[in-house]
């Protein structure tokens, strides 16, 4: 998913999925992400952020 | 879109098959086990098979969330369900299951309080705005989500959140790997490795498959060009004589997994001594419950569950299926008495289960071309 904006206090992202819908996610297991980055979200956390450097 | 499109490019995905062809020995039959669930989806959405030679068989592993889930489990769900002043809680795919009895669906229709989450969080949300109520969530799954319920429980125990509780059938995956590898039943020649349980473990716990195995393993991404790849890989391995883990994912999956889930999972959870799974019996040490710090918010601690070991139906093939011992269209009921509308077992209940991939994009075996 891609986030769109963050609350940093909350420790959540507002995310677009494929298709545009919109979900939040919880953020505590990732490094706070910024608006453009690319969420793998489990179960409403996320898991990981997807690094276009490694790919 | 940025991560997809790059990954499901035919004129690539035909490169990529045509590399497997010149790395196949010819008169040489290859399985190659994809472990997880999600994998067995996007190979039968995609077609990702018919781009392969015929000597090259994929088998589907045990990694699907649901479908491990003995009946038993399900109607201790159940009986927690049709407690007065109870809210169950649980995952869509999760009420379709059946228990001895029926399903949590089923249970809902006959006046159960049964809510579909997306997310452990929105369980607990439930719980705070019915604070009279207990919210109980039927938390499954392999490491992949078992941080999800963590955290959601770190957070009931932060917010003192008292009418929360979960009822813990969370799984992991290498145990029920090392048990096939010890069946008699089945020779593979290397493993797909879960991408997204590697998300969280990372690629080291799967070591010990080249190191006491002798098989290779490739953790793979879910898109048609991340299979072929890793399938790829595998085979490159093989004609090469070399045997070791390759991460395949690595826009997604650190080798070492995410240490902050990890550390999570450490403080709520502990292994159980066993866990039954469907078709595979008991397995030691391969499911989780929570620790004894989060004691109160275990459900089966809280109320008084069947704890019964059900027998599958006799007609149920998900066993082998399971463990990839036969093909889902073998099993006597696959596509008649079982279908995703009215399922038997448990592989055609969730869209990552091998029976509703084949049921809804193969459905038969095909004939393909021997090199």
């Amino acid at each position: 998913m891609t986030v769109l904006r963050t609350d940093p206090e909350r420790g959540l992202a507002l995310c677009a999925d494929l298709e545009g819908a919109r979900h939040t996610a919880e953020t505590a297991l990732v490094e706070l992400p910024g608006p453009g980055d690319v969420l793998l979200v489990h179960a409403g956390v996320a898991i990981a952020t997807l690094s276009a450097e490694t790919s | 879109v940025r991560f997809v499109d790059e990954f499901r490019d035919a004129a690539l995905g035909r490169a990529v098959a045509g590399e497997i062809l010149s790395l196949v020995e010819p008169g040489r039959h290859y399985k190659v086990m994809e472990v997880c669930g999600g994998h067995t989806h996007s190979i039968y959405k995609y077609g990702v098979d018919d781009l392969l030679p015929a000597n090259v068989e994929l088998v589907h592993g045990p990694g699907c969330p649901v479908c491990v889930i003995p009946m038993g489990r399900v109607d201790d769900g159940i009986a927690i369900a049709h407690l007065p002043d109870v809210i169950f809680t649980c995952f869509g795919d999760m009420m379709r299951v059946p228990g001895s009895e029926g399903s949590l669906l089923e249970a809902k229709a006959a006046g159960a309080d049964v809510r579909m989450v997306y997310s452990p969080l929105d369980a607990l949300r439930i719980a705070k705005q019915n604070p009279d109520r207990e919210v109980v969530f039927f938390a499954i799954g392999f490491e992949t989500t078992a941080p999800s319920t963590a955290l959601t429980l770190k957070r009931a125990r932060a917010e003192g959140v008292s009418n929360f509780s979960c009822i813990c059938s969370h799984v992991t995956i290498v145990p029920p790997l090392r048990a096939l590898l010890e069946s008699p039943d089945l020779r593979l020649d290397g493993f797909i490795g879960p991408g997204h349980v590697a998300t969280v473990v990372g690629a080291r716990p799967f070591e010990f498959i080249p190191a006491d195995y002798g098989k290779p393993v490739v953790v793979a991404g879910f898109e048609p060009l991340d299979i072929l790849q890793s399938i790829a890989m595998i085979l490159g391995q093989l004609s090469e004589h070399r045997c070791e883990v390759e991460n395949q994912y690595k826009r997604v999956v650190p080798y070492e997994g995410n240490l902050r889930a990890l550390e999570v999972m450490q403080e709520v959870f502990e292994l159980r001594p066993h866990f039954e799974w469907r078709g595979l019996g008991f397995i030691s040490h391969s499911g989780l419950k929570l620790s004894e710090a989060y004691a109160d918010l275990d459900a089966e601690r809280r109320f008084s569950v069947p704890g019964v070991r059900v027998a599958d139906p006799k007609a149920c093939q998900c066993g082998e299926v399971l463990k990839g011992v036969i093909k889902p269209w073998e099993c006597k009921v696959f596509g008649t008495a079982c279908t995703p509308e009215r399922p038997i077992g448990t592989c055609m209940v969730s869209s990552e289960g091998a029976c509703a991939a084949y049921y809804n994009y193969g459905r038969f075996a095909r004939e393909r071309e021997v090199v």
